[in-house]
């Protein structure tokens, strides 16, 4: 184990040579160093430092159920908001949360498909961290009207009143957009979480932690055929995370954007929104990921390396936001339209200026220390600027909502937003339900993603051509005449090895021999088994392609018919089929449907989930999800013979065949 | 040749010379400053893969600096182009007068020396490097570049966002979009790919290249290009909804404008084919190998590229949609020039930089 008596993060280490790729673990692990590394903080009793944070999170939380309740009894007045503010810190709050969601997307897909393997270090607790924040975000539409038992009038159907949902109002493509991609960012994170779940079955020592890991993990064998599979749903999966976590962010600054209000309507909201919400969702896994290095000595999985990356990214989209500032300055400027110019001039310097020059600094100045590298690699540089930014990116979403609103086109009804003590109580309450669920999942969940880890760690390297150079063969003496026979039914044989170049030639013989009915079972996807073993190109694209298309279809079938058949009713002057407002909801369908294309062709054509399977008997096949590479063949195989396969399997260099009962 | 024609009937119509050679140098202008973006991004990200096709693309930004030669006609014709370099038009115009501060030939002639000389700078600079470093070797070079590459990206995207407001936005001075630079940017990043592809395949077919760029490179470039071409899909429709919704009349007049007069079958066109066609084309993994798809699919989005800048600045020019023969003669010869010398920037060097440090990785990578 590589933590020791060494400080990892002052070990010098070049994070960005040019003549090799850097080595993103430090420390040489190994495979099964890996296993134990992210299998530790589960297994063993967690520090105190823990129990102390879920203690903290589960009395914020506390907080917020206190709160929630208030406003359940009494309703929205115990909030600051007013009118013309009408929209105060609960949707300040939404946005917040949603942006810090965008993040563990950005890592978990956006960095997957631009092969940035440093990812695979954060990208679980990332996207772990973008499903809590999202759930927060959730919180504050569902109660912000004070009567969330009504919530199910944004259901497509209609009220007791006859009354259909607007799809016309930027709103309800809320609705669509932030439940679909809480969806589809639960189906990602569980889809990887699966074969990591699997190690964590194969490692339980309690019936009761088998049972529950052994269930969640569907019967994962890592077998060839899962991971074809696997990896053609993840890439499928990445492909349509990208343009959804662009489309929500989208969304949700159309809700602003649409409007006629200055400061509110303005064409750059888009890419300026996600931008923005990359940002402070990366300032925020920063945050999670100093602390949680160090309190579960992952401090030689999680290096300085991947926070130099994620500094610059913070450096880039942190640009990014501070540019758009400057770009709708200009334009209110370069409009020449008076309201325009009242609006950002009164956000500078008006009576919320003092908001403003926070969320400048924070957001456009703090981030620029990571022009330099010292900066990148300085752990409290990092967490301070991470901080910062995270009250810098809150204080733009209360700049953009309540200081257009507050000085509106009419002087006579202008107002001043202030927030009482429910306001900030809700606010911190959402910290604790957040918290409260990110200290829970360090605990129960593995954090890092060790199947994807492994997989880009040197061992995984195959480094020759197995079919052109023929194995070493291993010396007679060295393979016993016959395995035990028990005497029950056999399932079949199954062929232990070391790496995956011997799989991968054992595999390739086996193939030759002309063997039907087998499988190799590896801990992460061995990079060319798919060909060696002849398997036929995932048909799981297609089934995505249908169901996406089926699925944007209904959205705007749906759309059309309820506003212009169902509920015909004229809003904002808008033709009864506005087809560019019906775009959006059309859009997350089809990705719904993608998503679900995508989940369904995994476990369809990977035959999972299964309850039982006979490799399970064998006890070194508990291994498959750690660190051994296995080969199964079964007896149901028109070409198996019990002692010349066993001899085969031997012959391609095994380091362990046993007989697996069926 | 195309151009001499051109010129020669310029006299007969100086104002459609000048829209459409703008249109015309638009165009090959965006193509290398596409190729620009591209190879900064390659250096800041430090990708390995993109080696081997890099140098096609260095080319193409090598001919900014003969670009700036280029732009002299449309300073010339500055007046005709420009309505509110009308001192008597401005005169009786608040707005305008409003904007004077910035929309003023001086300022005007200031910005985009700056911008096109910049770019040429950077675009000379950086193939350069890279050229010398065939001869050097090692990873001082690389380095170099490398740390030079994040400050000129964030001069690009200040100085083309400027530049589009300038040439283009401001050819109607009464109408703003925050988002009108991400915008043409979107469009020349994929208009550039679609070169870069191009140019690859056409050097393969002389068979060059072969041995080096393979499908792997083709298919990683074709869906960076398809990425793109979602992009200006996304950035588009954003614009347009957000006007086309809030229906403010001074930002709608812009897309009225375009959906009527004839102009609606190009907007429908653009809608088509710079978006849903192709998505469709290269949305799979065997179309973006296929080299005969990638031909069809380079050649008609770079089409479609010339198509978009025509839209954005043709309106302003005649109330209806009216092709002119000026329009090809331009675009003909400004496209023959620029061909010219890319060619002449591709003959004599290696056609990949033979010793850059991750060539062995660009050549023996693989897609997932």
């Amino acid at each position: 184990m590589a933590q020791a008596l060494v400080d990892i993060d002052s070990m010098e280490q070049e994070i960005d040579p040019i003549e090799e790729r850097p080595l993103l673990v430090v420390g040489e692990p190994g495979l099964h160093g890996v296993t134990e590394a992210v299998a530790r903080p589960i297994e063993w009793k967690p520090p105190l430092g823990w129990y102390i944070a879920l203690g903290i999170s589960l009395c914020m939380l506390g907080v917020f159920g206190i709160s929630v309740t208030w406003l359940l009894l009494n309703g929205v007045g115990i909030w600051g908001n007013n009118i013309p503010v009408a929209w105060g810190w609960p949707i300040v709050n939404f946005v917040f949360w949603v942006g810090i969601g965008h993040a563990g997307t950005l890592i978990s897909a956006v960095l997957f498909l631009f092969r940035q393997q440093w990812r695979t270090s954060i990208n679980r607790a990332a996207e772990a961290m973008t499903i809590f924040a999202v759930m927060c975000a959730l919180v504050f539409p569902a109660i912000h009207t004070g009567r969330p038992w009504l919530d199910y009038w944004m259901m497509p159907m209609p009220n007791e009143m006859g009354i259909y949902p607007q799809f016309r109002s930027p709103l309800m493509w809320d609705v669509f957009a932030v439940s679909i991609y809480f969806t589809i960012s639960l189906i990602f994170w569980y889809l990887g979480l699966i074969p990591d779940l699997a190690t964590m079955r194969d490692r339980a020592k309690q019936k009761f932690r088998r049972l529950l890991y052994g269930t969640l993990a569907l019967g994962w064998r890592g077998s060839g055929r899962h991971w074809l599979h696997y990896e053609r749903a993840y890439l499928l999966l990445a492909g349509l995370a990208t343009p959804l976590v662009l489309s929500v962010h989208s969304v949700v600054s159309f809700d602003f954007a649409i409007s006629t209000l200055p400061g509110w309507h303005t064409t750059i909201f888009p890419p300026y929104f996600v931008a923005g919400a990359i940002f402070s969702g990366m300032a925020m896994v920063i945050t999670l990921m100093v602390i949680c290095r160090v309190a579960f000595k992952l401090k030689h999985i999680i290096t300085m390396l991947h926070f130099d990356r994620m500094a610059k990214l913070i450096l880039f989209t942190g640009s990014v936001v501070g540019f758009a500032y400057s770009i709708e300055f200009f334009i209110a400027w370069y409009s020449g339209n008076p309201y325009e110019q009242f609006a950002f001039i009164n956000r500078a310097f008006g009576s919320y200026a003092w908001a403003y020059w926070i969320m400048f600094s924070c957001n456009l100045l703090s981030p620029q220390v990571f022009w330099f590298k010292r900066a990148r690699i300085s752990i409290p540089i990092l967490f301070a600027v991470s901080i910062v930014v995270n009250i810098g990116m809150w204080f733009e979403r209360f700049v953009i909502v309540v200081s257009s609103l507050h000085a509106d086109f009419l002087p006579s009804s202008w107002g001043y937003f202030s927030p009482t003590l429910w306001d900030i109580s809700t606010l911190i309450g959402s910290f604790g339900l957040f918290f409260t669920l990110f200290c829970l999942f360090v605990r129960y969940f593995p954090m890092v993603a060790m199947a994807e880890l492994k997989g880009v760690l040197p061992e995984a390297r195959v480094h020759v051509d197995v079919t052109a150079v023929p194995p070493k063969l291993v010396s007679e003496e060295k393979a016993p005449a016959k395995t035990e026979d028990s005497g029950k039914e056999v399932y079949g044989l199954l062929a232990e090895f070391d790496d995956p170049e011997q799989l991968l030639r054992a595999s390739h013989m086996v193939r030759e021999a002309n063997y039907t009915r087998w499988d190799a079972h590896s801990p992460f996807p061995v990079h060319g088994l798919e060909r060696i073993m002849g398997l036929r190109k995932s048909r799981i694209p297609w089934l995505v392609l249908v169901m996406g298309l089926s699925g944007a279809a209904a959205g705007m079938l749906l759309q059309w018919w309820v506003s212009s058949i169902a509920y015909p009713l004229v809003i904002g002057g808008k033709p009864l089929f506005s087809w560019p407002a019906f775009v959006p909801i059309m859009f997350e369908c089809g990705v719904l449907g993608g998503g679900l294309g995508a989940l369904l062709g995994f476990l369809l054509f990977s035959r999972l989930p299964e309850h039982y399977h006979p490799l399970f008997n064998s006890k070194r096949f508990e291994r498959m999800s750690d660190d051994k590479f296995f080969l199964s063949i079964e007896a149901q195989d028109p070409k198996f013979q019990r002692e010349k396969t066993e001899q085969l399997l031997w012959r391609t260099g095994a380091a362990h065949v046993e007989s697996i009962t069926a | 040749m195309a151009l001499a024609v051109a010129i020669l009937l310029a006299i007969s119509n100086a104002r459609q010379f000048y829209f459409s050679y703008l249109v015309a140098y638009l165009f090959v202008l965006t193509l290398a400053l596409g190729a620009l973006i591209f190879v900064l991004i390659q250096f800041v990200t430090r990708a390995g893969w993109s080696v081997a096709v890099r140098r096609t693309a260095e080319h193409v930004m090598g001919t900014i600096p003969f670009l700036l030669l280029l732009s002299i006609p449309v300073l010339i014709g500055f007046e005709q182009l420009f309505s509110w370099s009308d001192a008597n038009k401005v005169s009786h115009d608040p707005i305008l007068q409003g904007k004077q501060p910035y929309l003023n030939p001086g300022f005007f002639y200031l910005r985009t020396a700056v911008f096109l000389i910049s770019w040429a700078a950077i675009g000379y600079w950086f193939r350069k490097r890279s050229l010398a470093q065939d001869d050097q070797g090692g990873s001082r070079i690389t380095r170099t570049l490398q740390s030079a590459s994040a400050p000129a990206i964030a001069w690009f995207a200040v100085s083309l966002t400027f530049f589009s407001f300038d040439w283009i936005m401001s050819l109607d001075p009464h109408w703003y979009s925050t988002v009108f630079g991400v915008y043409i940017f979107g469009g020349s990043f994929m208009a550039g790919l679609a070169l870069i592809i191009l140019l690859v395949l056409v050097l393969q077919r002389g068979d060059l290249l072969t041995n080096m760029v393979n499908s792997e490179h083709l298919h990683d470039l074709g869906k960076l290009m398809f990425g793109f071409v979602v992009f200006w899909a996304y950035i588009a429709f954003s614009q347009f909804m957000l006007i086309w919704y809030t229906n403010i009349p001074e930002e709608t007049i812009w897309y009225a404008h375009r959906l009527s007069h004839g102009w609606e079958f190009v907007s429908i066109l653009l809608a088509l084919g710079h978006f849903v066609i192709p998505f469709f084309v290269l949305i799979s993994r065997t179309a973006k190998r296929n080299k005969q798809v990638l031909w069809g699919a380079t050649v008609w989005l770079l089409l479609m590229h010339y198509i978009d800048l025509y839209w954005l600045v043709m309106p302003v020019h005649s109330e209806g949609f009216h092709p002119h023969l000026l329009d090809l003669l331009t675009l003909l010869g400004v496209g023959g020039l620029f061909s010219a010398v890319l060619i002449k920037l591709m003959i004599g060097p290696a056609l990949v930089p033979t010793r850059d440090p991750r060539l062995a990785e660009s050549l023996s990578f693989e897609n997932m």
